[in-house]
């Protein structure tokens, strides 16, 4: 079968970076995205808030490069996972994502350009991880 | 933004098909949808249940030809509803699609195919009209 989700959103909260107890880093995303459809004659806006897994060595980049407000691309699968809360069945859909693409700063403008060439100035439009 | 879902899977239960006070035709149906990932050094299936949801004419299409075992690909976009219900917030997740193909296969194919005499269905996939 298959199973894709395609997310463009802005980062909620900084990456939060964990390791599992054999080493390898997740790094976990709060994703808001935000788009509008049609609902009967007029136009509708719809934020998904969403968490997304990133495994590896991507979850270290992601969590080094990224921060608040920032505006990512995602790609991935939905899952959902569950657990027992208090007795409670809890459960929590989010994507594991196996691409992350960086896009424009939400608070980009003058302060990049006037800080000079001291820092490596991303590209304005997209910077694409390395694959691993 | 963007919020694209594409999922292929089969029907757990039959479409439920209702509709608003305006008049417009809502589909629901719920796939599982199983998909293999590696785990360690091996792979492991793992199944998502999701519900989709379907708006107007297509609505009454999945009603009628889609029913349980049978496969959909589904594309739309991921929503999360949210209501209160006894004092609780609870949310659910779905897919509200735009787009839902049918696809041969899947458990309930033998008894639609018998009972369907007057139209074969096609083997492999039935392409649902835009509207």
């Amino acid at each position: 079968m298959y199973n894709k989700v395609i997310l463009i959103g802005n980062l909620t909260k900084d990456p939060e970076l964990r390791y599992t107890p054999q080493g390898t880093p997740v790094c976990t995303l709060r994703l808001a995205s935000t788009t509008k459809y049609k609902s009967g004659d007029s136009m509708k806006d719809d934020t998904l808030f969403i968490n997304v897994i990133v495994w590896g060595k991507q979850g270290e980049t992601v969590a080094q490069h990224l921060a608040k407000g920032r505006s990512i691309l995602v790609e991935g699968r939905l899952q959902e996972r569950r657990w027992e809360s208090d007795g409670q069945q809890k459960s929590k859909f989010e994507v594991v994502s196996n691409v992350v693409r960086f896009l424009g700063r939400k608070d980009e403008g003058g302060q990049h350009e006037s800080s000079g060439d001291s820092d490596f100035a991303p590209p304005e439009e997209t910077t694409d991880l390395e694959p691993f | 933004m963007y919020n694209k879902v594409i999922q292929i899977g089969n029907l757990t239960k039959d479409p439920d098909l209702r509709y608003t006070p305006q008049g417009t035709p809502v589909a629901n149906f719920r796939i599982a949808v199983t998909t293999k990932h590696k785990s360690g050094d091996g792979y492991k299936d793992e199944t998502l249940f999701i519900d989709v949801v379907v708006f107007g004419k297509q609505a009454e299409n999945c009603s009628q030809y889609l029913a349980k075992g049978k496969k959909a690909l589904v594309e739309g976009r991921l929503q999360e509803r949210k209501w209160e219900s006894d004092g609780q917030q609870r949310s659910k997740m779905e897919i509200v699609a735009e787009s839902v193909r049918f696809m041969g296969g899947g458990k309930g194919n033998g008894s639609t195919g018998a009972q369907h005499s007057e139209e074969t269905v096609p083997e492999e996939s039935t392409e649902l009209e835009p509207f």
